[in-house]
């Protein structure tokens, strides 16, 4: 069982990635509410030790991206997301990134997982094809597709 | 130039959602801290529920048991801790001293003393009568002389005998102790037309003394028979608890060297405080 001085660090480490995981999955915030406490429970309960800061930040991404897919699956709801709730979710940002983060949530389940980890956390394929359990030419293959599909969307000049 | 990361920049765990979830993870810590001291517990209970079930199993097995003969035949059946667990009488006389002599749960010598020294039991201790003390044990020879060096028993001038588990079996067959069903046993190596149903309306002095006017005669019936009676058939069988008989090296146990056989003994012995 991890202590309170473990539970605010891992919190203020890896509360905004999870958070991201999240919105990138998760339709409204009471799920986002629901599949965040469930990934920092799992890690309450974890009690193998971590090789690394690394190796427990790909814990939480592996962990937060299962528990959304499981939370969806859950509740057998739409896979994408509503326009209105990526109105709320990014009321705070201009109109440029909303569009961009529109286009990212319209991509399959799979391309936003790449997109995410490796244009945000900037995981190399291979850590991604460990993080998604996946080979590492499915994870080149997947980020190719994505950003095919990203481009059909905005234009070339968005990455 | 990355637009996805700019993009994703202001996506941030609000202080409510850290806050909602370190209140949620402490009540989590809280429920499962007692689950598991309630695991513990009921662990630790499970253990001590073993270890008394267990304690009370080696505890309530008579390991040795000790025979008490008078005309009132007593068994006792003692524990590993040398405590008297089991007490069963094997006449009418018998039942009645156990009604009104508490013998279970106390040191074996105690339980002698406290049998020879009552005053319902006392009153089969006449002049003529002897008391006979037998003992099936693994450790028979401490147990004998404990036996010998208490007052009561001195007094009484208690004959010591040990015998062995299938004897016991084979004596409860008949409903008698093994006490008397080995002194049945070497009444009739003597008189070989003597029954263990005779036996029974019998007491113990007077099966002893029959035993000695059978010696008294000299050869006795086997004189007269011409043979030495191996009890084959009727005896106890040796179950290899007591088999080293023959290495005591005492004298006094020479004039029993003529019941054995060369492939066993007769599963009994006398031994020390003979009349």
């Amino acid at each position: 069982m991890k202590s309170e001085e473990d539970l605010n660090r891992v919190m203020e480490t890896y509360a905004d990635m999870v958070r991201r995981i999240c919105f990138l999955h998760l339709k409204n915030k009471y799920d986002t509410e629901d599949v965040f406490q469930n990934v920092y429970l799992k890690y309450l309960l974890y009690d193998k030790p971590f090789a690394s800061g690394e190796h427990e930040k790909a814990w939480f991404a592996r962990v937060a991206i299962n528990a959304c897919t499981d939370h969806l699956r859950y509740i057998s709801r739409r896979k994408w997301v509503p326009l209105d709730v990526i109105e709320e979710e990014s009321g705070v940002l201009d109109d440029t990134y909303s569009e961009v983060l529109e286009a990212v949530l319209s991509l399959p389940e799979k391309y936003r997982n790449v997109i995410y980890l490796h244009y945000y956390e900037e995981y190399p394929a291979v850590e991604i094809a460990r993080i998604l359990r996946k080979k590492e030419n499915t994870v080149y293959s997947w980020l190719s597709r994505a950003r095919e599909l990203l481009r059909a969307r905005l234009g070339g000049e968005w990455a | 130039m990355n637009v996805i990361r700019d993009s994703m920049e202001e996506i941030r765990a609000s202080k409510e959602l850290k806050r909602n979830t370190m209140e949620y993870l402490r009540n989590q810590q809280r429920y499962y801290r007692a689950r598991m001291v309630r695991r513990y517990v009921l662990a630790a209970a499970c253990i001590c529920l073993l270890l008394l079930g267990g304690g009370y199993t080696l505890y309530a097995r008579p390991v040795s048991y000790i025979s008490i003969d008078v005309n009132p035949s007593i068994e006792l059946g003692i524990n590993c801790f040398g405590r008297v667990v089991e007490a069963d009488a094997y006449n009418r006389d018998g039942n009645v001293i156990l009604m009104q002599v508490p013998l279970k749960n106390v040191p074996y010598l105690k339980a002698i003393s406290r049998l020879l020294g009552d005053e319902s039991y006392s009153g089969y201790l006449t002049e003529d009568s002897r008391v006979f003390i037998t003992v099936i044990s693994e450790r028979w020879e401490t147990i004998l002389e404990e036996i010998r060096a208490d007052e009561l028993a001195g007094r009484y001038g208690a004959q010591t005998y040990t015998s062995d588990l299938t004897c016991r079996e084979e004596a409860h067959q008949y409903r008698m102790s093994f006490g008397k069903y080995r002194a049945c046993l070497e009444l009739s190596k003597y008189d070989e037309s003597v029954t263990v149903e005779e036996c029974h309306g019998m007491s113990m002095s007077e099966i002893e003394d029959r035993i000695e006017t059978c010696k008294g005669h000299g050869n006795g019936s086997r004189g007269e028979g011409g043979h030495r009676r191996r009890n084959r058939g009727r005896g106890c069988q040796n179950d290899g608890s007591y088999e080293d008989y023959e290495d005591y090296g005492n004298d006094e146990y020479d004039e029993y060297d003529e019941y054995y056989d060369g492939e066993g003994h007769e599963g009994h012995h006398r031994h020390g405080n003979s009349p």
